[in-house]
Formats: C-alpha cells, sequence, structure tokens
C-alpha cells in the first residue's frame, strides 16, 4: 500500500500525512474513515444536485464542504478537484460545472477502496 | 482549560475534538454558528474558540462579531478555520475580532501552539484583571482594618439615608471614637495602636449584619451605619456594639490593651430630611457629649424640636 503510493507523489490520499494528522491515533483514523464511509455518498449527492441547479451559491457550499473532508484525510487530489468547482462556484462558471465535477467524483471514486483496504489495514 | 469549536462538517469537528482533547482541553464541539455564539456570550461560557468560517446559519466572522459586541466580560480568543484559497478573507475575518486564523486541514502541532498564543493572552487577562481588582479594593478600603475608607462609608451613607427616606424607614448613624487612643500609642507603641485599631475593626464588623456598613472614618474613628434600624431598637444595638468593644482587652504584640469605645447615635427617622454633613455634624456632637460623659457610653443625638417628616422638596412644590 505504502510502495504504491510513494510512486506517484500526488496521490490518491497519503497514509502517512493523514497518521501525522491524527497524531497516530489509529482508532480515531478508524473513527474518521468511517464518518467519511456514512458522509461521503450524501455529501457527493448534493454537488452533484447543485451542479445540475447550476447555481453557483449551492456549488460553492456543497463542493467547500466536500473539500474539508477531503483535505482532512490527506486525500490531495480529490480535495484539489473539489477546491477547483468551490472556485468555479465563486466565479459562477456554470459551463465548466459538469466537467469538474466528473473529476472530483472519479477521484473520489478512486479513493474510496483505498481508504478502504486502508481501514483493514489498520484493523489489524 | 475549555474549549469550543463550531464547525458543521462532523468529520472535521471530530477531528478537532479529538486533537483538542489529547492536548487537555475540555471541549465543546457545536455543528453551527448561532449555537456557538451562543455559547460564547454566556457570561461563564467557554474563553477560547476554534470557528469554522463557512458555517450554517451565522459564519466564523459572524460569531466573532457578536461576541465582542459584548462587554465588561472575559475576553474570548477566537481562531478562524480557513482554507487556503480563502486567504484574501483572512483581513475581513480578523477584522471581525478573530484574533487569529489557521489553515485548513490544520497541522495539529500548528493548531496547539497557536492555542498555546491565546492561552497566554487569557492568562495575561487574568493577571490584569486581579491586579485591577486589587486596585480597586485598595481604592475603597481602609489599608489598616480593610473596612470601607471614609470616602466610600459617605457614599454608602448618603445612598442608605435616600433609600431608607423613600422606603420611609430609619438609618442608624453611629460615630464610633476609641477612648485615650493616644495614651495606647504612647504607652504600647504605634504597632500597639494598629493592632487595637485593627482588633477594633474586627469586632465592629462581626456584632452587625452582613448588610450594615462599617467604615473608618477619620484616626480612632469609625463610622457605622445600620440599615433598615429600627429607632426603638437604635439605642441597644449602639450599646451592644460598645460592650463588644469594652468586654474584653486587645491581645497586641506589646501587650495586653484595654480599650473602651465612646458612641454618637443618630437615627434619621427624627432628623427629617437634613442633609448629611448636618446629620453627621449632630451624630459627632453626641459622641463629643458622651465623651463629655465620662466615655465609655452612648449618647443620641436628638433634635430640640420635633422635626418636619414632610419632604421639604415636596412642601415647596405644593406652596
Amino acid at each position: 500500500m505504502k510502495d504504491t503510493d510513494k510512486e506517484s507523489p500526488n496521490s490518491t490520499f497519503d497514509p502517512e500525512e493523514l497518521l501525522a494528522r491524527v497524531e497516530n491515533d489509529r482508532e480515531l483514523l478508524q473513527d474518521l474513515l468511517m464518518i467519511f464511509k456514512e458522509e461521503f455518498p450524501g455529501h457527493l449527492q448534493a454537488l452533484r444536485e447543485a451542479v445540475e441547479s447550476g447555481e453557483g451559491k449551492r456549488v460553492v457550499a456543497a463542493a467547500h464542504a466536500l473539500k474539508g473532508m477531503l483535505s482532512n484525510l490527506a486525500a490531495t487530489q480529490a480535495a484539489a478537484a473539489a477546491a477547483k468547482l468551490e472556485q468555479l462556484g465563486r466565479n459562477g462558471e456554470v459551463s465548466q460545472f459538469q466537467e469538474a465535477f466528473a473529476l472530483v467524483e472519479t477521484n473520489a471514486l478512486r479513493l474510496l477502496p483505498k481508504l478502504e483496504a486502508y481501514i483493514a489495514e489498520v484493523h489489524k | 482549560m475549555r474549549i469550543l469549536i463550531a464547525d458543521d462538517e462532523v468529520l472535521s469537528r471530530r477531528l478537532l475534538q479529538k486533537t483538542l482533547e489529547r492536548a487537555g482541553y475540555e471541549v465543546t464541539a457545536l455543528e453551527n454558528g448561532r449555537l456557538a455564539a451562543e455559547q460564547l456570550c454566556k457570561r461563564d461560557g467557554p474563553r477560547l474558540a476554534l470557528l469554522d468560517w463557512m458555517m450554517p446559519e451565522l459564519d466564523g466572522p459572524g460569531v466573532c462579531r457578536e461576541v465582542r459586541k459584548r462587554n465588561e466580560q472575559s475576553y474570548v480568543y477566537m481562531v478562524l478555520l480557513t482554507s487556503k484559497e480563502a486567504k484574501e478573507d483572512v483581513v475581513a475575518g480578523l477584522e471581525s475580532g478573530a484574533d487569529d486564523y489557521l489553515t485548513k486541514p490544520f497541522n495539529a502541532e500548528e493548531l496547539k501552539a497557536r492555542l498555546r498564543t491565546g492561552l497566554r493572552i487569557l492568562e495575561l487577562e487574568d493577571r490584569l484583571v486581579e491586579a485591577r481588582e486589587e486596585m480597586r479594593f485598595k481604592a475603597t478600603h481602609d489599608g489598616l482594618t480593610s473596612l470601607w475608607n471614609r470616602g466610600v462609608i459617605l457614599d454608602l451613607l448618603g445612598r442608605e439615608l435616600a433609600r431608607s427616606r423613600r422606603e420611609r424607614v430609619s438609618t442608624a448613624i453611629l460615630i464610633c471614637d476609641l477612648d485615650h487612643f493616644k495614651n495606647v500609642n504612647d504607652t504600647y507603641g504605634h504597632p500597639a495602636g494598629d493592632e487595637v485599631l485593627q482588633a477594633t475593626a474586627k469586632r465592629l464588623l462581626s456584632s452587625v449584619r452582613s448588610y450594615d456598613f462599617v467604615g473608618r472614618y477619620g484616626g480612632e474613628e469609625f463610622l457605622v451605619v445600620l440599615n433598615n434600624c429600627n429607632p426603638a431598637f437604635g439605642l441597644a444595638r449602639a450599646e451592644e456594639l460598645r460592650k463588644t468593644i469594652a468586654q474584653r482587652p486587645v491581645q497586641t504584640s506589646s501587650g495586653v490593651v484595654p480599650i473602651t469605645m465612646s458612641l454618637g447615635l443618630l437615627l434619621s427617622q427624627e432628623w427629617g430630611f437634613r442633609p448629611l454633613e448636618e446629620l453627621l455634624q449632630e451624630a459627632d456632637a453626641a459622641l463629643y457629649a458622651a465623651k463629655e460623659a465620662g466615655r465609655n457610653c452612648v449618647k443620641v443625638a436628638k433634635p430640640s424640636a420635633p422635626c418636619d417628616i414632610r419632604d421639604p422638596r415636596v412642601e415647596k412644590a405644593a406652596t
């Protein structure tokens, strides 16, 4: 797991950074991952609906919330994608919403199985 | 130390809470700004706060503004959490009353270090408040006896007289003077004289009710104000005070000093609406009479003619 992450410096998520963020508290880490698993689908759905509505304000709020979660989990790429969408929402660049959302979704969906695997590993 | 966290995002809230609990803080974690402002505005609310910028109901800067609107309460040290993209808002955040800001995702060490800065500020405030309270005490109390000082006891008496007139009750004014105090100083020395004054103050305080006032009026003179004192019992109360002082000598570092006290008593209801200065003069005259009568006794100031109990101001208005 660590090996694959070391291969790509701008990784989907960085377990070492994550561990540092929770100060090596594996129980807390597991807690956070569980919260993410629970909360993530709702947040993604809210973002999808916001994008479909074309309302900049809604996109900003939803993307911001998702970005917060992702960055706390050291999910650099996904967090950056959410940040991009938040910025687009702020600027009202509606035409680019869909594309940016797709990027958030792809990154986040790629993240999920990695987190799952990580939870299992931490669990051991 | 208590700290309040406000963040609508559950994961971030959990992370903050755990990090701070591990650092020894007692954490209150809330999910919106409105609740946070309510807690922080309470008189005994947390004095440290970590506030997310974007929150439903009331955002972080909004919370800061609400908290800063309060006055005369303990300082609340507030740190805003912002995302990197919003750095241009930092100025606005600080101007809303935040003390500091931290970018998300936060680094645990940096977070704790910044909160320690906050703790230093709060400790500094505590020390200043303590110093202010000490100064306030010194400005209102006599240094030797810790009784109210002359200025304050006169002020309290003035207010009490006004109140007793409104409520048509009587205030007893007692000017008390230790007998032959100069001899005490001359015979036992000034330190012993000070000890006698301190012991006298203690005895006076212990024999009045908690809502009566005792002040040091002059060198060995004390002013006692008995609030809402039934005139029928005024003399008896004064006698009690006299006995409390005389009943046993004071044990000083220079020996045992027997003491007695002369008192001039005035019951405000018998004097109508005479000004404070006049009442004090009359009470002082009664004290003088007590000294003349051989000391260690109480003399009551009596008006030569029955007083007009009607308010002269009302009278004037009527004619």
